[in-house]
C-alpha cells in the first residue's frame, strides 16, 4: 500500500529502520517522536546502542500501533549490505512473533535516505518475510506501507515474479 | 595499487564519480585554464581576499585532481605532472566535504564568469552527491534529506499537520470574505490549477498560503492544492542526491496527473522553481504532461488581463529586489518578476549588480541548513550587506522562500534594518476587493469576540524591550499574558501556571530556551504544552529540531512583526492537533 506508515490504522506493530545510537531522528522518526510522544525515545534510553541487524521494541505509546521495532539495519553502501539487511528483516520478524504480533506494517527498509536500492530492497525484504512467514505461529499479516508510486511499482513488480 | 589503498568510502566515492560524469562535467573538469577570471566573481572570495583556498578554480581543483588520478590517462600515468592525486581515507572526504558544502553554494555566479564555460557549480554538486551516497554530509543536511525522503517534504510537516493548517487558513478566509466559497479547495479534480508550496510555509510562515488563496479566490480560479506531493522543493539538487532529485519531482508530477490538473503553479521559490520545472524532468526521466509556471506569471497575468485590480499606492515602501540564483542564473527568470513588481509598488529601485549577475542571498545551495558553516557563510555575505545598503530601501523583495530566511539573517547579521517580503504578500495587499465580494467593516470588536480570549500565554524573553512587545500585542487580542525573563523562571511558571502556549526565546544567559525546552518535553505534567520558539538566530533551529524530543509547534525568527506573529499564535492555538500532541 502507499500511505504514511504511523496513520495506518489496525496494525499491531509498526517498523522504524533506526540508527545504531537509537536516536530517533528525523523523518520517520520526526512522525514517532511527535506523535507518539517523548516516551519513545525515554524507553529507547534504556538500550543505550544497538549493532547492525539488532532489533529493539518499545511501546508505540500515542502512536496508532501497539508497538514500534526499531531495527537497525545497514546504512550508506556499507559492507554486505544485503545480507545485513535479510539478517535486519528476520530479527524483525522475530521480534514481532516474540511480542505475539498479528499484523506489522514495514516501510522501504533502507531504501531512500540510507541508499539501499529499491530493487534490492523490495527482492531482500519480501523474501525475507516469505522465508519467515511459512514458519511463523502468530504473525498473520505483514503490510508494506510505502510513500510514493515508485516505490510501490517496484514492491509490485517483486510480487508478481514471487507469484510467478 | 591506489584502488587496494582507499577505504571504502573513498572506493564508493570514486566509483560513483565516475559514473555521474557527463559530457559537460568533463568539458569542465579539462576546461579551467587557471586566467583566474572568475575568481572575483565570487562572494566567498570578495569576503577572504587573501585566501586563495576560496577561489572557485582552486575549490574546483581538489574535485579535479581526483578525477585526473581516475579518469584521465594522463593523471594515471604521470599524476605528478598533471596534478592528480586521489582520495584515500575518510578524513579526505570529510575534508572534502567542508569545501563542497562549507565554502560554495552552488550560486553559479562563477559559472557565468568562465569564458571557457567551466561550470564549477556543476562538479560541485556531482561532488556533493558522491560523498552523500556514503553519509558524508552535515548534519543539517542529513535531516532535511531523510525528512523529505520519509516524511515527503523538507521540514518534516506531517500529513495531518499540513492538512489542519490548510483546513484552518480556510476557515480564516472564509470568515474575513464571509463567503463559505472561500476556502482552499484540496484534491480537487479537473481544477485549472494545482498550487504546489514550499513547506517553510506551513511551519513559518503561513500567511503566504493565505495571501495566495485570497488572489486565486478574487481572481475566480479553479484551483486546488494536493493532500500528498505538495512540497515542489527538492533538497536533491542541493544535496546532489539525484534519485532524491528524481523521487520528489515524481511526488509532485503523479499528483497533478492523479488530480487531471491542467497546470502545475509552483509558490515563490526559486530552487523548487529550478528543481521542479527544469531539472525535475531528465532526474525523474519522465515527460511531464502538463504546463509548469511560477505564480509570478500567474499573478503577473491576473493583472494583465483584468482578473485581478491591484493598487500600487497601498505598498507604500521603497523597495529593492534580490534575485534568487536559481531562478535568475540558472532559469532566466528575471525580468517578469520586476514586471509585476513595477505593478505592485510605486518605488522599486534596483540594487547592482542584478538580475544574472546579482550576488547570491549566501544561504543558497542548502546553506542555511549546514550550522557549522554559519560564521564563514554571514562573512561571506558582506557584499550581500552593501548591495542593500546601497539601495537605501527600507524593503527587500524576494521571489523565493530559500531566500527570504537568507537575507533576514544577513540583515539581522549586519543590523540593516530591512525587511524581507514576497511579491505574493506585495499583490495580496495591493489588490482591490471588489464590491460583490462581502468584506467584513471595520468596527469596534466587542471583548468576548477578541481571538486570544481564554487563553493564557507565557512569553520568555531576556530582552525587556521583546518582552513587553509580545505582551502588548497578545493582551491586545485578549489573551492573558505571564512573562519570563529567564528560563528557571519560565519552566517554574510553566509548572504553576499551565499556560496554552509558551513563547521561548532560544539565546538567554544561564538557561537556555533549548534546555527549557527539552526540560517541558520532558516532564509529564507539561510535556504537551505548545510551544512557540522565537529566536534572532536561525541555525539554533537545528539543534532544537535534533533534539529528542516532540518538535516545537511553532517556530518565528526575530524581528517579529505583529501579524506574523499573531497567525502563528493562533494558527498554534486553534489547530485542534498541532503537532499530533493535542
Ligand atoms: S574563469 Fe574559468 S578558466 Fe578561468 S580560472 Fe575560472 S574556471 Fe578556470
Ligand atoms: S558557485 Fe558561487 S559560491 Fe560557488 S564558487 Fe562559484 S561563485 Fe562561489
Amino acid at each position: 500500500m502507499v500511505g504514511f506508515i504511523t496513520d495506518i490504522e489496525n496494525m499491531d506493530g509498526i517498523a522504524y529502520y533506526a540508527r545504531p545510537d537509537l536516536t530517533l531522528g528525523a523523518g520517520f522518526g520526526t512522525a514517532i517522536s511527535t506523535q507518539g510522544g517523548p516516551k519513545v525515545q525515554e524507553a529507547l534510553k534504556k538500550f543505550g546502542s544497538a549493532n547492525v541487524t539488532d532489533v529493539v521494541a518499545t511501546s508505540g505509546e500515542n502512536l496508532k500501533a501497539r508497538y514500534i521495532l526499531h531495527a537497525v539495519g545497514p546504512r550508506f553502501q556499507e559492507e554486505d549490505s544485503e545480507e545485513k539487511l535479510r539478517k535486519t528483516m528476520l530479527n524483525a520478524l522475530r521480534k514481532a512473533e516474540e511480542y505475539k504480533l498479528r499484523r506489522i506494517a514495514f516501510p522501504a527498509m533502507g531504501a531512500g535516505f540510507y541508499g539501499i536500492p529499491l530493487e534490492v530492497c523490495a527482492r531482500v525484504t519480501m523474501g525475507a518475510v516469505r522465508e519467515f512467514l511459512e514458519k511463523a505461529a502468530e504473525l498473520e499479516e505483514v503490510v508494506f506501507c510505502l510513500r510514493d508510486s515508485r516505490e510501490l511499482n517496484v514492491f509490485q513488480e517483486h510480487l508478481q515474479k514471487m507469484r510467478g | 595499487m591506489a584502488q587496494n589503498a582507499r577505504s571504502r568510502k573513498a572506493d564508493k566515492v570514486v566509483e560513483r564519480m565516475g559514473r555521474k560524469l557527463t559530457r559537460q562535467m568533463v568539458g569542465s573538469l579539462v576546461g579551467c585554464v587557471h586566467c583566474g577570471m572568475c575568481t572575483d566573481s565570487c562572494h566567498y572570495v570578495l569576503a577572504n581576499p587573501d585566501d586563495p583556498t576560496y577561489a572557485p578554480a582552486h575549490k574546483a581543483d581538489q574535485i579535479r585532481k581526483i578525477f585526473k588520478r581516475n579518469f584521465d590517462w594522463t593523471g594515471r600515468i604521470f599524476p605528478w605532472w598533471v596534478h592528480a592525486e586521489d582520495i584515500r581515507t575518510d578524513a579526505d572526504l570529510e575534508k572534502l566535504k567542508d569545501i563542497v558544502f562549507g565554502k560554495c553554494t552552488n550560486c553559479r555566479r562563477c559559472s557565468l564568469n568562465c569564458p571557457m564555460g567551466v561550470d564549477f557549480a556543476t562538479l560541485n554538486r556531482m561532488a556533493r552527491g558522491a560523498l552523500v551516497s556514503v553519509g558524508i554530509m552535515p548534519e543539517g543536511v542529513a535531516i532535511v534529506s531523510k525528512d523529505q525522503w520519509e516524511v515527503g517534504n523538507q521540514m518534516g510537516v506531517l500529513p495531518q499537520d499540513y492538512l489542519e493548517t490548510l483546513e484552518w487558513l480556510s476557515d480564516e478566509l472564509e470568515n474575513e470574505f464571509k463567503d463559505p466559497a472561500a476556502r482552499i479547495p484540496i484534491d480537487k479534480m479537473d481544477a485549472e490549477i494545482v498550487y504546489a508550496i514550499n513547506p517553510r510555509e506551513v511551519k513559518y510562515d503561513p500567511r503566504t498560503i493565505s495571501d495566495a488563496a485570497r488572489i486565486f479566490y478574487i481572481a475566480g480560479e479553479n484551483w486546488t492544492m494536493p493532500s500528498e506531493g505538495w512540497d515542489m522543493t527538492n533538497f536533491g539538487l542541493f544535496s546532489g542526491d539525484d534519485e532524491l532529485g528524481a523521487a520528489v519531482a515524481q511526488r509532485v508530477y503523479d499528483r497533478v496527473i492523479k488530480l487531471r490538473g491542467k497546470k502545475l503553479v509552483l509558490s515563490e521559490c526559486g530552487h523548487g522553481y529550478r528543481s521542479t520545472r527544469c531539472e525535475g524532468p531528465n532526474w525523474s526521466g519522465k515527460a511531464v504532461p502538463f504546463v509548469i509556471e511560477s505564480s509570478v506569471l500567474t499573478m503577473l497575468r491576473y493583472i494583465k488581463e483584468g482578473w485581478i485590480r491591484v493598487d500600487k499606492t497601498k505598498n507604500k515602501e521603497v523597495v529593492t529586489f534580490h534575485d534568487s540564483c536559481n531562478n535568475a542564473r540558472s532559469c532566466g527568470f528575471y525580468e517578469e518578476p520586476r514586471e509585476l513588481l513595477n505593478l505592485l509598488v510605486p518605488d522599486f529601485r534596483e540594487m547592482y549588480p542584478n538580475c544574472a549577475e546579482n550576488f547570491c542571498c549566501t544561504g543558497g545551495g542548502g546553506a542555511m541548513s549546514m550550522s557549522e558553516y554559519t560564521p564563514q557563510r554571514l562573512k561571506s555575505a558582506k557584499i550581500k550587506a552593501d548591495q542593500l545598503t546601497a539601495t537605501e530601501a527600507k524593503t527587500v523583495v524576494t521571489s523565493c522562500h530559500n531566500c527570504v530566511d537568507g537575507l533576514s539573517d544577513v540583515i539581522r547579521h549586519y543590523k540593516l534594518g530591512m525587511k524581507v517580503t514576497q511579491l505574493v504578500n506585495l499583490a495580496a495587499n495591493a489588490m482591490m476587493i471588489p464590491e460583490k465580494v462581502v468584506v467584513p467593516v471595520e468596527v469596534p470588536i466587542p471583548a468576548v469576540a477578541l481571538p486570544l480570549a481564554g487563553f493564557k500565554i507565557l512569553v520568555v524573553d531576556d530582552e525587556p524591550d521583546i518582552l513587553t512587545f509580545l505582551a502588548a500585542v497578545l493582551e491586545d487580542q485578549g489573551a492573558t499574558v505571564i512573562q519570563a525573563v529567564d528560563g528557571e523562571q519560565a519552566l517554574a511558571l510553566t509548572v504553576r501556571e499551565k499556560p496554552d502556549l509558551v513563547t521561548l526565546d532560544l539565546s538567554m544567559p544561564g538557561r537556555n530556551g533549548g534546555y527549557v525546552f527539552e526540560e517541558i518535553r520532558n516532564n509529564p505534567e507539561i510535556t504537551s504544552t505548545r510551544v512557540c520558539i522565537i529566536t534572532g538566530k536561525p541555525e539554533l533551529r537545528r539543534l532544537i529540531y535534533e533534539r529528542p524530543v516532540a518538535p516545537p509547534e511553532g517556530y518565528l525568527d526575530k524581528p517579529v512583526n505583529e501579524d506574523t506573529l499573531l497567525t502563528s499564535v493562533r494558527m498554534i492555538l486553534e489547530l485542534k492537533h498541532p503537532h499530533g500532541n493535542a
